[in-house]
């Protein structure tokens, strides 16, 4: 393909590959991106010139170049971006060696390819409607690449084709089975996760928290929720401190214990695991499929992956963790580093005061009520004996804070104690009916062992300092938070605030039926459109069946549709009804002479607008000049619409 | 579009091509049904059936939903373009035409008449089974007609019947190709190849040399199409002022002896028959273009001066031999 002519066929391809690889600029790197659009845009230079194509052997050897680069990167050319990034380089080069019909066409097909790698990283509606634009222009670029229609008829049958196949996807999606699990392991995720729970918690280590309003997980409550104090989701657990962090020392990994009273809340979540783990509710009871549980009632995945999912929960809030310690796990739970001589001896203190396990945890709370403790998210630097910094000197901090000093009291008096990490509370989305927990709402709370009960009993000493943090969540604890994070503080109008909430409905919608639409989800929706209690070939083909309605009713639509009117015959037509509609017998042979002539039983006005409709169908019925006449015959039917004549009284 | 080597051994196409011919009757008129169209992907087609495959099975490992929908589209994309291909083609009409004579090694155009009864627009390509080269596309707007000239290189003299004539169309998008066969009842005429022949050459210089110089003159034969050289007396004005076409008298000698005679004897029985029959064709070109009166004896059949002798002589020769 040479000329003029392969210019306009095959400009509409690199308009469709820079739409399609355009959100890849958001996740590879830089040069990568900038490599493949200057490499396209240099091909289309050529083009343009109609200069020769470098040999192929300089194409091919030039492309290592990048291909060992995108390793130094990377370290990979598989999984995620590795992959993307290879198919963006590839595309790019491969535009050195098109010159065929056939070369352009492979060109393209890579480009469709090209299209599904930003699903990858990105799921959203947002990402979505920009798969619709890369789908379209990919289309319209094949048609525009065959060459054989003019541009306007390509664009036609480029939309009609993808509304004609929009039904058919639609049947396909919710039909075709989904596997519940992946056919090859992917690559570990783990260099990627960025958000989510640390590893492990040093209180004073951090000098200013920044809360970041990134949703993490959604819930969704069977029946009424409990109320918003109630809502602890365990995520992880700190069981060692060594002077300055608290850990998960990984000694202990047998679960056990029995969940004992509370109230029995059944829910859904939906969460992209985190190194696979997940959230739930304090304290839960049976383990969900896929999902293991570890020491201390936190949840895991079986395999972890970074996909979301889904799984149904139950548990007891409010509830006592009944679990009776042996003498190696009490020495455990009460192991202390040497350090933090005041804080042992305030300990000793309370202790001798107080009676009874119980009675010092309550004088512990009290005293952190008592003695002007501060809840801020910008608490000063700790160094060296940080507990007895923390309680003696600076006496601000978050939970952290309060956390990892209570249990160290609690140990520092005998009693096990243990840190919980996860989220607690969340905001109601009333027009979805869910609950979004969001990175802000990370917390850090702490778990006694009552030697009296045999159990485990959980212990916030946040709340004690600043009960507002777990009745309203941190952007009403911290007056700060509201101006640093718009989105949470100010008061913006009540409009602003009800579409925000329809459209986190939508998202939330959006998540839980089209990106979390997987195995589960599908059993249940064939089960409630009563195709069958399993995803089997008889009721995949009866979803077929059932949705081949779907999709040939637009496609009979299509095929019997006659192309829009001449606006000429269309008004003439329309004419003759309002005619005959006004009591003047016409007849299909009519001319426009003899029309006139039939209109005189017409009142006066009537006939005359009559006599200058006619006059003017005439007039551009008969033109010599054919350029001007489709605009001035479509607003002569415009006046014919208008045109409403009534029999003379 | 170049198929790979391996392809091409397996000649599939080819073979479905001559089965598909060999069950077609000629007629003079053809309306394109389902049963006559067929419909096959496009080696392009192939490629992104490969490639929505291949994005289904990262979604299927990768668990994203959105390339399930994006894989699915495609698929779907490619069913819709079976439709529209399909309607390229379906309730087409096709009419014979005629197709001029030629010499044998010449090429003959039979014309074909594509009639679009329908309210959508199409573009087609036509091109007989057997010819080669690309034939250009052909749009066919609805409610119109459009005539198409199809080239075919002929090799014998003879009646020379249509090949089946094969449309396709690929529109819109190059992905589906429907394609369908066609066999018009619909013939041309191919002359035998002129061969230049020392006997005429003879007869123009010696021989009956008295008729060259009386025939031709004496009386009104036939009015034929005016040709370089033509004299001036031979124009028939009356014709020209009455209906502006330069025309020729052609007179004939009274006597039969002042007429050539070309005969299938004149040469030795043992000659091969194509080559008398191409050197007669030679010897009746060059009577006409020296406007001689002439006579053409076959075995049986004789064309002496009359309208169109030409013609009419020249067919006798491409069609001598054939079962009547």
């Amino acid at each position: 393909m040479t000329g003029s002519d392969a210019l306009r066929r095959v400009l509409p391809v690199f308009l469709a590959l820079a739409v399609t690889a355009a959100p890849l600029a958001r996740y590879l790197p830089g040069w990568v991106v900038g490599l493949s659009a200057a490499m396209l845009l240099a091909r289309g230079l050529l083009l343009w010139q109609q200069r020769q194509l470098p040999p192929r052997w300089l194409v091919a050897l030039a492309v290592a170049v990048p291909l060992v680069l995108l390793w130094l990167t990377l370290r990979t050319l598989i999984g995620r971006e590795g992959g993307s990034a290879l198919l963006l380089l590839l595309v790019g080069f491969k535009a050195f060696e098109t010159f065929s019909l056939r070369d352009w066409r492979v060109l393209l097909a890579l480009g469709f390819f090209l299209a599904a790698t930003p699903l990858l990283f990105d799921q959203s509606p947002l990402a979505a409607g920009w798969l619709v634009l890369s789908l379209f222009s990919l289309t319209w670029a094949m048609a525009a690449l065959h060459g054989k229609q003019p541009i306007f008829a390509s664009l036609r049958a480029t939309l009609q084709a993808l509304l004609l196949s929009l039904p058919l996807m639609l049947v396909l999606f919710v039909v075709m089975p989904r596997l519940p699990g992946p056919l090859w392991s992917i690559p570990a995720a783990s260099a990627t996760a960025s958000s989510g729970l640390a590893e492990d918690m040093a209180p004073g280590s951090i000098s200013q928290l920044i809360p970041s309003n990134e949703p993490v997980f959604t819930a969704v409550f069977a029946g009424a929720a409990p109320p918003r104090h109630d809502f602890y989701w365990r995520v992880m657990l700190f069981d060692q401190f060594d002077g300055r962090r608290w850990f998960n020392a990984g000694a202990i990994d047998e679960s056990g214990g029995q969940v004992r009273g509370g109230y029995p809340v059944s829910y859904t979540l939906t969460v992209v695991p985190d190194k696979g783990r997940v959230p739930v509710l304090d304290l839960p009871g049976e383990v969900a499929e896929g999902l293991r549980e570890r020491a201390g009632m936190v949840w895991q995945q079986q395999r972890p992956s970074d996909t979301r999912i889904r799984y149904r929960a139950g548990s007891r809030t409010g509830a006592l963790l009944l679990e009776p310690l042996d003498a190696s796990h009490l020495a455990y739970y009460r192991h202390l580093p040497a350090g933090n001589e005041r804080t042992r001896a305030l300990a000793a203190s309370i202790r001798a005061r107080s009676q009874g396990d119980e009675g010092y945890i309550r004088s512990l709370l009290e005293h952190f009520r008592l003695e002007n403790f501060r809840y801020t998210l910008s608490p000063p630097l700790l160094e060296g004996d940080i507990v007895d910094q923390f309680l003696f000197q600076t006496r601000q901090g978050f939970c952290e804070h309060y956390a990892s000093a209570f249990a160290f009291l609690a140990r520092a008096a005998g009693i096990p104690s243990r840190v919980v990490v996860g989220y607690q509370g969340g905001e109601y989305n009333p027009a979805g009916g869910y609950w979004q927990i969001r990175s802000s709402d990370a917390h850090a709370w702490v778990e006694v062992w009552l030697a009296s009960r045999q159990s485990w009993w959980r212990v916030d000493p946040t709340a004690a300092v600043s009960p507002d943090r777990i009745e309203h969540g941190v952007e009403q604890a911290v007056p700060a938070v509201r101006t640093a994070v718009p989105i949470l503080g100010g008061q913006p109008p009540a409009w602003i605030m009800a579409l925000r909430q329809h459209w986190l409905a939508a998202n939330f919608a959006w998540q839980q039926w089209v990106v979390g639409y997987d195995a589960g989800r599908q059993r249940s929706l064939f089960r409630s459109l009563g195709l069958g209690s399993e995803v089997d070939t008889a009721a995949v083909l009866k979803g077929l069946l059932l949705g081949a309605v779907l999709i040939l009713l637009p496609l009979w639509w299509w095929w019997r549709s006659l192309p829009p009117r001449e606006p000429l015959l269309a008004g003439w037509l329309l004419l003759m009804q309002r005619m005959r509609r006004a009591g003047v017998v016409v007849t299909s042979a009519d001319t426009p002479a003899e029309l006139l002539q039939r209109g005189t039983s017409l009142g006066e006005a009537d006939r005359e607008q009559l006599a200058a409709l006619l006059d003017a169908y005439v007039g551009l019925r008969y033109r010599t000049r054919e350029e001007a006449a489709p605009l001035a015959a479509r607003s002569w039917l415009r006046e014919v619409r208008r045109f409403h004549p009534s029999a003379r009284r | 579009m170049s198929w790979p080597r391996w392809w091409r051994a397996l000649r599939f196409r080819n073979h479905l091509q001559a089965w598909l011919v060999r069950r077609l009757p000629p007629s003079a008129q053809w309306t394109l049904r389902h049963q006559r169209i067929y419909l096959l992907p496009t080696s392009f087609g192939w490629m992104l059936l490969g490639v929505a495959l291949a994005i289904w099975v990262g979604a299927l490992n990768y668990a994203v939903s959105l390339a399930y929908a994006l894989s699915f589209w495609i698929i779907g994309l490619l069913l819709v373009s079976v439709l529209m291909a399909y309607r390229q083609l379906a309730g087409l009409t096709l009419q014979a035409g005629t197709a001029d004579p030629v010499f044998a090694g010449e090429v003959t155009h039979f014309s074909v008449r594509l009639d679009n009864l329908s309210s959508w627009p199409r573009t087609l390509q036509g091109h007989l089974v057997g010819s080669t080269g690309r034939a250009p596309a052909c749009p066919l707007p609805p409610h119109s007609s459009v005539w198409l000239s199809l080239p075919l290189a002929t090799t014998q003299r003879g009646l020379l019947a249509m090949p089946a004539l094969a449309l396709s169309s690929d529109v819109p998008f190059g992905l589906i190709r429907a394609f369908a066969y066609v066999r018009l009842r619909q013939q041309a005429l191919v002359y035998p190849v002129p061969q230049r022949d020392v006997l005429g050459l003879r007869q123009g210089v010696s021989g009956e040399g008295e008729a060259v110089s009386t025939a031709g003159d004496d009386e009104f034969s036939h009015l034929a199409a005016y040709r370089d050289g033509d004299t001036p007396r031979q124009i028939a004005w009356k014709v020209l002022a009455r209906r502006d076409v330069l025309t020729s008298k052609r007179f004939a000698g009274v006597a039969a002896g002042g007429c050539r005679v070309l005969d299938w004897h004149d040469y030795p029985l043992g000659d091969d028959v194509e080559s008398r029959l191409s050197r007669l064709a030679w010897r009746v070109l060059e009577c006409e273009r020296e406007q001689h009166c002439y006579r053409l004896r076959l075995p049986g059949t004789e064309v002496g001066p009359q309208p169109h002798q030409r013609e009419q002589a020249l067919a006798l020769l491409a069609r001598y031999g054939e079962a009547s």
